[in-house]
């Protein structure tokens, strides 16, 4: 007779923001002025609660819901006792606010702690249930982390659940396909990545619920080691709006020049690099390298650059060599000169910052490795590319670590890839993707050499190991980076530092994060944002064996079964193409979409997927999980080509973060044509075959 | 709180949480804390179903909240959403697309000469947005201890013949899918049993009218309807200062009325301030229009093209949009019981827009929904030990009061106007009254084979008009729009019209798949109900989606 924690926290509704919830001078998005709700993965995760405790005819067991939050959170307390949470408890202080995912999970773990004490009836019979990430962070790193202080299995991006003799069979996405496993004991952390059919609110549940008491938990209840911004091991140095999109909106008169734009965006990629960070800002340099010694124009923001070369000019009129000589008197002179540049407090920073000038850690930068059905994940050869360039400014050395069985084969290509040193844990016990397994493999390899900086994917695997190894040894960690860059953020005292760039609240602000209080750096990377270096086979690097004890003790989970699938929509794929009810009807979309589809992928040689507009999908064209939009799934290609799609507001929202959008449509007025950055006006029977025949043609001809 | 308290029971429960209904219970709660008092509400939250001009008489209301809300005077709410007291107006007409002149003057004069038309003058109103207020009413009736509980649809009314009381009602099933099996989280819509019931649904209500069935309520006349789109626009300040935060503009003429070659169409204009630079620019058109190919969205285009409207409202981003009903039938279209009179029956009242109380000569009601939510609640007070006498006391109270005063002033104004159309109505409705009473059709039934002369080159955006509307239906719910007779559809409606509801259904709701319209979008409905109304041949049918669902006006 199990119980249920479920993990829920209230979030700004991303899916309904109006332009009123932007700065109109920053730009960024104005948090307060969205309304709340509960994250819609928790509200599924509440719903696979309560479908684990009717299957498994558990009539007795209690579900509770946890939050941390302000005292407004209790809204969604409500929401899940008006459906079917028996207990609600909030944590609620201003001493736990401001906190990173690291000290966010500590707390959440001793309340998990207070709650088994006082609330569950055995301690050695719950599962701790969650979404597997909430739309505001966007980070997955809090369940990992409060499994790892309660010393739990942990069982990520679960779809399903069935209960057969007595336990549970979780299904669970894995990089490339999926899995069924089962955890070897209890308590265990399951996060949920998509469960469908969310419970409705009951009436009479809904009366009661208004009456019932919601615990209400303080700091001092649960007395947690690491909260609030003090217990964080990351910190937000700035916030700004994402690149503006302008799209181009020029009108394309035949096939054969868009065949040309489509191949030629390839090419052009192909070479470029990172795109969507463009490194051609200034390249770092040590302060020791630097020729002015008071050079600190290499910080983490333009403000800062601008206040210390205002600093660095006063004190060269001054003739300053030595900053410790700055009197009280030399500061008021420097402040009046400075006119307002800055404040007392910050040339207070600035000069503590100033009088370190040695890198603020030390060490390699590594990469830990991933594969998949005995291929290394692509994933892994950006990370090694970035992890060169980062090593080079650092002059330091790119360490890749690879976890596994029989796996040594891996290391030449991965020197290839740009690694110096190839760190092996081998370990027949290590064959498949354990979580806690694999952690104490890579702590142990992480706790002998020390890195400064640790690569991981975001992948399903990366996403899940990353935090526990972070969390493990007390290291901060940056979800999902777009951009990592070394700055120095010399107010804190930080010479050299990752400078972690993500996007948040789904994409609509970006925020630039620094490691703090940590030995080492650690950070997952988006696939597909880096960039790989060309393979060398005649680079040399060194293999190091790692030994590390495991057994079966280590192993948390039994895996009944691995399935890597092809089935799944890949909305990764560097082109996507969707057609709309302008294809009439579903032998329209059969005969246009994917014929095109099957020529890009020969032609230009990339991934490409076909996706649908809401209302295609509405009239049976194909399956709902091929819908791009604002109901289906917001996509982010490099191109983006659009068929007989009218450009309705809620499918454009979806397409937003595409680096270009094509439309094939043969309505004049289109509003999509307003939108794009190439349009054909024309039906689609004819254009999309012009196309195809475009595609090969240019083709053939290179 | 003992686990055996009976959730399913309440002793007062309103249905619909607009203006009427919380004033229901506000006054019911003030009048005996004692009373458990339950509001539910279809929308997502609170006013997110409430869209109107608005104009507000403020009697009721202040009356309600002296005695209801002490210090509300004082309060947040009460600066935001009653801050703007109307000091000027201008009632344009415009014979065509450039020109207008003001016709306040002649306004004055019929006031002065105690001509129904006076009613228009709005000075020292508020001009307001009632999703606001509604959210204002809903925080309290809260405090007053009144549960309001929103995304609860009802979809079945119980009246006993026998009793001739209303034992109470059933919620939706939630959780079907298209077609109508049930899902994992499928849940029977709760029954809920209750002492009184108030039906403050608004305008063309479904509970209201299975109620005024049952219980074989009837009106003198059919129920006339106009339909209302509306859009909020934020504006430049500088606009905004031009136009003035204490004006509003009801105008008329173009492009829905233009007096020698048509169009004849009755309704107007209305651009009224909201706060923050915003102004809320609307149409509203009597549903008895003639042309098979209107869309009342082209004619709230052509005004905000007019050169006196576009000067304000130029290069402005719209911020919300939305459509609605307003019943504007009158004191004869009222549903009364034929024996006793009584707007409701036993302990079932019907208040607010859904009885049809509508000033048409002010086109102002929400006072009157406040009011007649006062009198329903001093009405159940007065009927503790009898219930099913409470809706005779209810009508006493209106027809003596406030409303019936008001309802019989402006009896046969829009009639006038159905009856002759606006060239000829207009200067008739001056005499309305002593005008016999007219027979007069159905909305549905005026449809012509006329076209809509001055429809624009370019179909209206229905789909930003519905992403502004903030509308949300679960997609995989069964479609709560039927088509009632495809045949009809096809072979009389088709032929002869063109299928009309593709064209004036504000949300685009209905399509033409594989040659056969349908109702293809049900998820973009905005609750506006103009399809049951307005279909030529009565052949659309508007049930009720899960709760929750439909458009989220919060500035409407």
């Amino acid at each position: 007779m199990s119980d249920y924690i479920v993990l829920i926290k209230q979030v700004p509704d991303i899916s309904q923001i109006t332009d009123n919830a932007f700065d109109p001078e920053k730009g960024t998005l104005i948090r307060s002025r969205l309304a709340n709700v509960i994250n819609e993965l928790d509200a599924q995760a509440l719903t696979f609660a309560h479908k684990m405790r009717t299957d498994s005819g558990d009539g007795e067991g209690k579900i509770i819901c946890l939050s941390m939050g302000p005292p407004m959170a209790d809204e969604i307390l409500r929401y899940s006792l008006s459906r079917c949470a028996d207990v609600a408890v909030l944590l609620t202080d201003r001493l736990l606010a401001g906190a990173d995912t690291a000290a966010t999970a500590n707390p959440l773990a001793y309340a998990i702690r207070k709650i088994e004490r006082d609330i569950i009836k055995d301690p050695n019979d719950y599962y701790i249930v969650s979404g597997m990430q909430s739309v505001d962070g966007d980070t997955a790193q809090v369940p990992p982390q409060i499994a790892e202080e309660l010393q739990l299995p942990c069982i990520t991006y679960v779809t399903g659940a069935e209960y057969k003799n007595n336990r549970f069979e979780f299904t669970r996405i894995i990089t490339g396909g999926s899995q069924i496993v089962t955890s070897k004991k209890k308590p265990a952390v399951i996060t949920v990545a998509e469960y469908e059919f969310p419970l409705f609110a009951a009436f009479t549940k809904t009366r009661k619920a208004n009456e019932t008491q919601i615990f209400k938990w303080q700091a001092s209840d649960i007395n947690a080691a690491h909260i609030g911004v003090d217990g964080s091991k990351t910190s937000v140095i700035r916030v700004f709006p994402p690149p503006e999109t302008t799209r181009k909106c020029r009108q394309i008169e035949n096939a054969g020049e868009l065949a040309g734009i489509i191949l030629k965006k390839f090419k052009v990629d192909k070479k470029a690099g990172e795109q969507k960070t463009p490194e051609d800002i200034r390249k770092y340099i040590m302060p020791e390298d630097r020729k002015d010694l008071f050079d600190r124009t290499y910080e983490g923001t333009e403000k800062e650059n601008k206040q210390f070369a205002v600093l660095s000019e006063i004190l060269k009129e001054l003739q300053i060599q030595d900053i410790s000589k700055i009197d009280n008197s030399i500061r008021e002179n420097i402040l009046a000169k400075a006119q307002k540049s800055f404040t007392g407090r910050a040339l207070e920073n600035m000069l503590n910052g100033l009088s370190k000038r040695k890198p603020t850690y030390q060490g390699q930068i590594w990469v830990c490795s991933e594969y998949e059905d005995k291929k290394i994940h692509p994933a892994t050869f950006e990370l090694i590319g970035k992890a060169n360039h980062l090593a080079d400014i650092l002059g330091t050395k790119v360490g890749v670590t690879i976890i596994g069985n029989n796996i040594e084969k891996f290391s030449e290509e991965l020197i290839a890839a740009g690694a110096d040193n190839i760190y092996i844990v081998e370990h027949p016990l290590l064959e498949e993707f354990d979580p806690s397994a694999y952690k104490k493999a890579l702590v142990s390899a992480i706790e002998k050499y020390w890195p400064q900086i640790v690569l991981f994917a975001a992948t399903p695997q990366g996403r899940v190991l990353a935090p526990l190894v972070s969390y493990k040894l007390g290291c901060g960690l940056t979800a999902d980076c777009t951009s990592l860059d070394i700055r120095d953020n010399s107010k804190k005292e930080q010479i050299a530092v990752l400078l972690q760039t993500r996007p948040a609240l789904g994409g609509n602000v970006m925020a630039t994060i620094t490691t703090i209080n940590s030995r080492s750096q650690m950070a997952t990377a988006r696939p597909g944002v880096m960039k790989r270096l060309p393979e060398d086979k005649s680079r040399k690097g060194n293999v190091v064996k790692h030994e590390v004890q495991i057994s079966s003790d280590d192993i948390a989970l039994e895996i009944i079964n691995t399935e890597h699938s092809t089935g799944n929509v890949n909305f990764d794929a560097d082109i996507i193409i969707s057609g709309g009810k302008g294809l009439q009807n579903k032998e329209g979309y059969n005969s246009l979409i994917k014929p095109l589809r099957d020529s890009i992928v020969k032609t230009v040689k990339v991934e490409a997927e076909i996706g649908a507009s809401r209302s295609a999908v509405e009239q049976g064209f194909i399956d709902r999980i091929h819908q791009v939009g604002q109901t289906g799934t917001a996509v982010g290609p490099k191109i983006y080509i659009a068929i007989g799609i009218s450009g309705a507001i809620q499918h454009m929202i979806g397409v937003a973060n595409c680096d270009t959008i094509i439309a094939v449509n043969s309505d004049h007025n289109a509003p999509i044509f307003k939108q794009c950055d190439y349009y054909i006006i024309g039906n689609a029977e004819d254009v999309v075959p012009q196309l195809i025949e475009a595609l090969r043609v240019k083709q053939d001809a290179e | 709180m003992p686990n055996s308290k009976d959730y399913n029971k309440v002793q007062v429960l309103i249905v619909g949480a607009g203006p009427a209904g919380l004033a229901a219970a506000i006054q019911t709660k003030k009048n005996n804390p004692e009373l458990d008092v339950c509001v539910i509400d279809k929308a997502f939250g609170a006013g997110n179903h409430n869209l109107s001009g608005a104009v507000l008489e403020h009697e009721p209301l202040h009356s309600l909240l002296d005695s209801a809300a002490d210090g509300w005077r004082e309060s947040k709410e009460a600066k935001d959403v009653l801050g703007q007291t109307i000091r000027s107006e201008k009632i344009p007409f415009m014979p065509s697309s450039k020109i207008a002149f003001d016709l306040l003057f002649v306004i004055k004069i019929a006031k002065r000469l105690g001509l129904g038309l006076g009613g228009l003058l709005h000075n020292g109103d508020y001009a307001i947005s009632i999703s606001k207020l509604s959210k204002w009413l809903t925080r309290i009736a809260r405090d007053a201890g009144v549960e309001v509980l929103y995304g609860f649809a009802a979809q079945e009314i119980f009246f006993d013949k026998d009793t001739g009381l209303t034992t109470g009602i059933k919620l939706i099933d939630q959780g079907l899918d298209k077609e109508g099996n049930k899902q994992p989280n499928y849940l029977a819509g709760d029954i809920i049993n209750a002492d009184f019931i108030i039906l403050a649904e608004g305008c063309d209500g479904l509970l209201t009218e299975k109620f005024i069935e049952k219980a074989n309520l009837k009106r003198k006349q059919p129920q006339l309807f106009s339909l209302g789109v509306k859009e909020l626009i934020r504006v430049s300040p500088e606009q905004y200062k031009k136009f003035g935060a204490d004006r509003v503009v009801h105008a008329m003429g173009y492009p829905i009325w233009t007096p020698i070659l048509g169009p004849a169409i009755f309704g107007g204009g209305i651009i009224y301030p909201g706060t923050d630079n915003h102004l809320a620019v609307g149409m509203t058109v009597g549903a008895d229009w003639k042309y098979y190919d209107f869309n009342p969205q082209d004619a709230l285009t052509k005004f905000k093209d007019h050169k006196f409207v576009k000067q304000f409202i130029e290069g402005g981003t719209i911020v919300e949009s939305g459509a609605k009903l307003i019943p504007e039938g009158g004191l004869h279209a009222i549903p009364r019981d034929s024996q006793t009179d009584s707007i409701g029956k036993g302990n079932c009242l019907i208040i607010g827009d859904g009885a049809g109380f509508v000033n048409m000569l002010k086109i102002r009601g929400i006072h009157l929904a406040i009011d007649s939510g006062i009198q329903a609640a001093t009405a159940i007070i007065n009927s503790a030990a009898e219930p099913g006498a409470t809706s005779v006391k209810y009508t006493e109270l209106i027809d003596k009061g406030m409303v019936g005063k008001e309802m019989k002033s402006a009896a046969n104004y829009r009639q006038t106007i159905a009856k002759f159309g606006p060239t000829l109505g207009f200067p008739l409705s001056i005499i309305s009254n002593l005008l016999p009473k007219f027979t007069i059709e159905e909305d549905y039934k005026t449809m012509t084979e006329a076209k809509y002369k001055l429809k624009p080159q370019r179909n209206f955006d229905k789909d930003a008009f519905t992403a502004t509307a903030a509308t949300e239906h679960r997609e995989e719910e069964p479609c709560h729009l039927e088509i009632l007779d495809i045949d009809t559809c096809e072979w009389e409606c088709a032929p002869k019209f063109d299928r009309p509801c593709i064209t004036f259904c504000p949300a685009g709701v209905y399509e033409i798949v594989d040659g056969k319209a349908k109702a293809a979008n049900p998820s973009n409905c905005l609750h506006c109900k103009t399809c049951q109304r307005k279909c030529p041949f009565d052949n659309i049918k508007w049930t009720v989606p899960e709760g929750g669902g439909g458009p989220r006006y919060r500035k409407m």
